[in-house]
């Protein structure tokens, strides 16, 4: 009987749909107890990132793509947005955070996949304080008229970085401004 | 299920009729387990004797951390599908063995990224694409249809650990060397052990670029084959 069930022409089509419902099934479940987890995770990465560019930060909201970031005394201290480009080896996005004069309080690389050694210079802090305190004007290489030195053999991945912050940052300006 | 045997243009032809004396022999010997645990290792290590899964190996062994990882990875996934496949072998049609295979593999992988993202999200991160694509590397594959789907649980699952064993070991030299040529220090898990000095300030960063695996692959191989540790039988 079982035999002959499994020469069954419709038998490989039963089998295999019995299985996959139950990889389905299995999936759902693992994703339900996973999500929550990253979820979380990924709220605390944000708040540490933001952490380091304003230490004073007590809560932040998040409008428009655009972390308004309020310290102790719930006053607004600055904005925050994530920036994004194409460097030699991949995607770097970068958290950016201004002050209430839409100067840059500080640049985080949050993910990168340059060259170790090379481009992957790009998180190390005598490149990211390069960016301290400037306005939208000077964001640039200084082959490029701005004020940021490129790192040595790496110039495809500083510009990524300055051209990321440059172009997301006039967005967010506008955004700003029209929401005054 | 015989293809592989019939194929001469099959990869693992000869790794398959070799293993298909070690399964002849293993029938009456009660010593099966071992042998098929240490054969991977060495005998028939999927990196430097069946050259197989050689895309995430040249990728991700830039770091000594990712390639436990993937290693880990590897394991997990392999054991898994082995485990599964073997014992769904009698009642799988043979029409719809691959989609099975894969669909075994497949939820194993994300199962495993699922976890990985929740629980070591730097691994997860480092790791990138070359997880996911753990589903298409050919040793999973390979194992599933050259070994789990023709023999016993026990054996299988002791293949897989083998198989595994040798991955992680083949991964591991890779990425010491690189690493340490490639930075000058060895870190693990974010802490550092040691620093070569010298290396340190001026590393050869050649190593950790993909032209780098592709050399320390080659002359790794050829070295094993000099010292006659490893050769095909």
């Amino acid at each position: 009987m079982f035999k002959k069930f499994l020469s069954n022409k419709a038998y490989p089509i039963i089998f295999l749909t019995i299985i996959v419902a139950i990889s389905v099934i299995l999936l759902v479940v693992v994703n339900n107890i996973t999500s929550p987890v990253v979820e979380a995770r990924r709220m605390e990465e944000i708040t540490g990132n933001l952490e380091k560019i304003f230490p004073d930060i007590d809560k932040y909201e998040l409008k428009d793509e655009i972390y308004f970031v309020y310290g102790k005394d719930g006053e607004k201290i600055g904005y925050a947005f994530t920036a994004s480009g194409s460097g030699y080896g991949g995607v770097i996005d970068i958290l950016v955070g201004l002050n209430s004069n839409f100067e840059i309080e500080g640049v985080s690389i949050i993910s990168q996949t340059e060259t170790p050694g090379v481009g992957a210079r790009i998180t190390e802090s005598s490149f990211t304080d390069q960016f301290k305190g400037l306005t939208i004007n000077d964001i640039a290489l200084k082959s490029g008229g701005g004020k940021i030195d490129a790192i040595t053999g790496a110039t495809i991945s500083s510009n990524a970085v300055v051209s990321a912050i440059r172009d997301r940052m006039s967005e967010v300006l506008d955004t700003l401004e029209s929401s005054k | 299920m015989n293809d592989c045997k019939n194929k001469n243009n099959c990869p693992q032809a000869e790794a398959c009729n070799q293993q298909e004396q070690h399964i002849k022999s293993d029938k009456k010997s009660s010593s099966g387990f071992t042998k098929e645990l240490v054969k991977g290792i060495i005998t028939v290590n999927p990196v430097f004797i069946l050259i197989l899964g050689l895309c995430p190996v040249l990728a991700i062994t830039n770091t000594v951390t990712n390639a436990l990882g993937m290693s880990a990875g590897v394991i997990f996934v392999l054991l898994g599908s082995n485990i599964i496949i073997s014992s769904i072998r009698k009642v799988t049609p043979s029409m719809v063995r691959i989609p099975v295979f894969i669909v075994v593999i497949a939820t194993f992988v994300t199962i495993l990224s699922l976890v990985i993202e929740a629980y070591v999200p730097a691994l997860h991160k480092s790791l990138g694409i070359y997880l996911p694509l753990i589903v298409v590397n050919c040793i999973v594959l390979g194992r599933a249809e050259a070994f789990a789907s023709k023999n016993p649980v026990l054996l299988s699952a002791a293949d897989a650990i083998g198989e595994g064993i040798g991955f992680a070991i083949a991964l591991l030299v890779i990425s010491l060397i690189r690493e340490i040529m490639g930075t000058g220090k060895l870190e693990i898990f974010g802490k550092q052990l040691f620093e070569v000095p010298g290396l340190s300030e001026h590393p050869l960063i050649f190593f950790i670029s993909p032209p780098g695996a592709f050399l320390v692959i080659g002359v790794t191989m050829a070295i094993l084959r000099l010292a006659g540790v490893m050769k095909y039988e």
